[in-house]
């Protein structure tokens, strides 16, 4: 039973995680692999807000939520609109440097010590009970609970919001979306600061459940296997993806070894990629250029 | 082999001349002063910048290897590091179980290079772009997580000492013996790769990098020619990292990170694509770029209290130079060279050609 | 009667990869209310006209070098896409004309109207109005329409738009000539209810002809023949060439072609 609860907790983690990945795919092609340093950012933005307010870890919340938007519309604005016309490649290998020079700021800001948001919040994080003897702690809780409301949020919003809708059709056609009247440049600039939201939140809810360290970024990096497995235009499949990679993770260190826990991601990404690149539910395609 | 621009006046007169690898007499000279330079600099330097020499000269090979791959057949590779490591692993275990030499080691660790090549060129004849580039950084790290495991296992948790190479019975300790052997490791890969580029697999590569259905419809293999160009990649890359294990004497998991892949396609990137000068001046730059952020960094006021996070500032410095390559140079220090030089020959002139 | 006319292209010149001119310098008026016919065989330079006025050469790394295009008075040539399309044109391109995995319904909601939310809604109902067939597919994927569907979805999603000035490239393309003369008719009822001006990028001479009022004739990036609908289909030439029917006695090949180059003595 607890074996089940971590998967699950550990799906939760990675769709978290993926749906940042995928919305970004969805819309403009681009792969942004700074992912998990934006992830990684947005716990550091809490630390930085719980500093600020210490009394309500509400608004500290809050706080950092809304500077997680700013920070993805400025990531396009900044960087990644520079890069519209060039090969995806380039776009890609952007976002990694990005994601590098991120790295190295974040350790110039905070250094590298291991930080304890839900310390600087003094928020506690009791491990809750359930039944078959299994426990889960307040926040992996929370974030599961998260995810599913993230998830059903980007549902309703990409398939019957307005601009949810643009944003779909921006993804299959930019083209003729800038022929309809749709302005690109804020579609993008509206995926990017969504991912990054969801990336940050999922961030700060890995960091006030298990503390703040440069793993996170690895973490980031082993839930694109669960998008890309699930297809990388597909949320619903970045939701079966994460459960797939989370259930072949957590059996493989529990009977095997759990030195594979780095591994296994990568593992299931080499099997889906011969046996079916785009995916379980992407759609086929072979693009190149932004 | 000619694409620099040149002024009027000059004409090849037979096959062998257009074959050649240096053809006026300008190119002769300056490659002569630069191989002299290169020859004396061991006898004139410091022991650290002999070091930085050998750095760069071990950056060179694992450089142009992934320019072949990469930068000319047009097969992305996120996978260098793995590929380091492995030639590194390869060496290292030989040493320890059975104490191979030198002499054995560096061949065994091309031939795994080139098996794992074939491994990560598999992807490849399937997969494009991003897909593939992904398939390679997956087996990277897949080949990082087997080095561990033979780390863990067999007792080395802080990595495998190796000791010095022996070559006709000298022990390669000096500093400046190893130059020289760096130095012709680089000049030979070099060599190698200007010859496979001008050869039917070079043209093959191109065509592929250029246009895959044009190619395929040509009549070119390009299945062959595209696992052909990992495994020769992988080999020489492998040799690079089998080089770089007894350069340091150590080997272990942790030097052979995603960063480091990302090192060596920055040098591709900011060396200019599609260019061994490319490769080169990649390597150079990006190779001695953190000691220059360094030597300024001190250079600075108030920069004492980053002294300690020097790796954060090389992160942050090296990662803002990378974008600025690909947002406003995306032609590289190749491109800015040619445009330099594009710029004196066709004074007073402004552009080639009319509209 | 305004006497400007709403769209003027004048010697508009388009080179593509700074070394092919695909349009040599041609000039062209659309009036208020007309339909405009731009005719000529592939090649000729009649898709990258469309794509001058509409703003989407930079894609192809083509650029405006000479010439102007001005609507409405102001010149609107090198501006990015969406700028033009807020101003009122919109263009039904050949390829790609409809959201492929978006329903009927989201393809009509996907636009970006110029108008009122409460003009929005008219439009979209009247394009159910003049397409009675897409009322009844609304949930039917775009990518799953038959051509003759798509096309007029395509139409229909560009006048959601509510554009001034409607520029439709290669209608007929790929469509059985009842349907396309289906489509032909709709779009002069369209074009008399929302008192709409129309450019007509077409290969088939015989269709734009027979609904235009002016007409332009182009050959490798110059416009070969211009003039009102009815004397070019009288013009012998184009009857020939154009529009497949031989007749009458051609005595040399010096009577062939006899059309109005128009020469540019500076270039």
């Amino acid at each position: 039973m607890q074996l089940a609860v971590n998967i699950i907790v550990l799906a939760a983690i990675y769709a978290m995680i993926a749906c940042g990945y995928v919305l970004i795919y969805r819309v403009s092609r681009v792969l942004n692999l700074a992912h998990g340093e934006l992830m990684m950012l947005g716990a550091y933005m809490l630390l930085a807000t719980a500093s600020l307010f210490a009394a309500t870890p509400w608004l500290a919340v809050l706080a950092a939520v809304g500077l997680s938007l700013l920070v993805g519309v400025l990531v396009y604005f900044l960087l990644m609109r520079r890069m519209t016309g060039e090969m995806v490649l380039a776009a890609v290998l952007a976002t990694v440097a990005l994601g590098i020079l991120l790295r190295g700021v974040v350790v110039l800001v905070w250094s590298a010590q291991q930080q304890y948001p839900a310390q600087a919040l003094s928020v506690s994080n009791p491990p809750i009970a359930l039944p078959g003897g299994a426990r889960i702690s307040t926040f992996a809780a929370i974030l599961v609970f998260t995810t599913a409301v993230t998830y059903a949020a980007l549902f309703l919003f990409l398939r019957f919001g307005r601009w949810g809708v643009r944003m779909r059709a921006a993804g299959q056609s930019p083209l003729l979306a800038a022929q309809r009247g749709i302005n690109l440049h804020a579609i993008y600039a509206l995926a990017w600061s969504l991912s990054t939201l969801t990336g940050s939140l999922a961030g700060m809810l890995i960091a006030l459940d298990s503390g703040l360290t440069g793993t996170m970024v690895i973490i980031g990096l082993k839930a694109f296997p669960a998008a890309l497995v699930g297809g990388l235009d597909s949320l619903a499949g970045a939701l079966v993806g994460a459960l797939i990679v989370a259930a072949a993770e957590v059996l493989l260190i529990h009977y095997v070894d759990p030195l594979l826990s780095d591994v296994v991601p990568f593992l299931v990404l080499i099997a889906m990629l011969v046996v079916r690149p785009w995916g379980l539910f992407g759609t086929r395609e072979e693009l190149d250029r932004v | 082999m000619s694409r620099m621009p040149r002024a009027s006046g000059y004409f090849r007169t037979d096959y062998a001349q257009d074959l050649a690898l240096m053809q006026t007499r300008l190119e002769r000279v300056s490659v002569a002063l630069f191989a002299l330079g290169l020859l004396i600099f061991p006898f004139l330097a410091s022991p650290f910048q002999l070091d930085l020499a050998c750095q760069v000269f071990l950056a060179a090979v694992g450089s142009l290897s992934l320019m072949l791959l990469t930068g000319y057949a047009g097969q992305v590779s996120l996978g260098h590091a793995g590929l380091l490591a492995a030639g590194a692993f390869t060496a290292g275990i030989l040493f320890r179980e059975v104490s191979a030499p030198f002499w054995i080691t560096l061949p065994a660790a091309a031939v795994v290079g080139a098996l794992l090549g074939v491994v990560f060129g598999l992807p490849s004849l399937r997969l494009r772009g991003l897909y593939l580039a992904v398939s390679t950084l997956a087996l990277h790290f897949v080949v990082v997580y087997l080095g561990g495991e033979y780390e863990t296992k067999r007792g080395f948790s802080t990595g495998i000492v190796i000791d010095p190479p022996v070559l006709f019975g000298f022990s390669l300790v000096d500093g400046r013996a190893w130059y020289f052997v760096l130095l012709a490791a680089a000049a030979v890969t070099l060599l190698v790769s200007l010859n496979l580029l001008r050869s039917r697999t070079g043209r093959a590569w191109q065509a592929i990098r250029a246009h895959e259905t044009v190619a395929e419809a040509l009549g070119i293999g390009i299945a062959g020619y595209k696992l052909l160009a990992f495994v020769i990649s992988s080999a020489i890359t492998a040799v690079a990292g089998a080089l770089f294990a007894y350069y340091r004497g150590f080997v272990s998991v942790e030097a052979f990170s995603l960063f480091l892949t990302i090192q060596y396609v920055a040098m591709i990137i900011i060396g200019g694509m599609g260019s061994l000068l490319g490769a080169l001046l990649g390597a150079v730059f990006v190779t001695l770029f953190p000691y220059w952020i360094e030597s300024t960094l001190f250079l600075l006021p108030g920069a004492q209290r980053y002294a300690g996070e020097v790796f954060a500032v090389n992160y942050a410095a090296f990662g803002l130079v990378m974008i600025l390559f690909l947002v406003f140079e995306p032609l590289g220090l190749t491109g800015i060279w040619r445009r330099i030089q594009s710029y004196f020959l066709l004074w007073p002139f402004r552009h080639r050609g009319s509209r | 009667m305004q006497t400007a006319p709403l769209l003027a292209v004048d010697k508009l010149e388009v080179v593509y990869h700074r070394a092919i001119t695909a349009v040599q310098g041609i000039t062209l008026a659309a009036e208020h209310d007309r339909i405009v016919a731009l005719l000529g065989t592939n090649g000729a330079g009649k898709t990258t006209t469309l794509r001058a006025i509409s703003g989407f050469l930079g894609l192809d790394d083509a650029r405006v070098t000479e010439g102007s295009v001005a609507y409405k008075g102001e010149r609107i040539e090198n501006r990015l896409p969406h700028e033009i399309t807020r101003r009122g044109i919109v263009l039904v391109p050949e390829r790609d004309k409809v959201f492929p995995n978006l329903s009927v319904a989201e393809n009509l909601a996907a636009p970006v109207s110029r108008g009122s939310i409460a003009e929005r809604r008219r439009r979209e109902a009247l394009v159910y109005q003049f397409f009675p067939r897409l009322g009844d597919l609304r949930n039917r994927l775009g990518g799953l329409l038959s051509g003759g569907e798509r096309q007029m979805l395509a139409l229909g999603s560009a006048l959601v738009c509510a554009p001034e000035l409607l520029l439709v490239d290669e209608l007929s393309l790929g469509l059985a000539p009842v349907v396309v003369e289906d489509l032909l008719q709709r779009l002069v009822d369209i074009r008399r209810e929302l008192n709409l001006t129309v450019i007509l990028v077409e290969q088939s001479a015989a269709f734009a002809l027979a609904i235009a009022d002016h007409a332009y004739v182009m050959e490798n990036g110059r416009i070969v023949l211009d003039g009102s609908a009815e004397r070019l289909r009288d013009h012998a030439d184009i009857q020939e060439f154009y529009l497949g029917q031989v007749g009458g006695a051609r005595r040399s090949y010096r009577d062939v072609k006899q059309y109005r180059r128009s020469r540019r003595w500076y270039g």
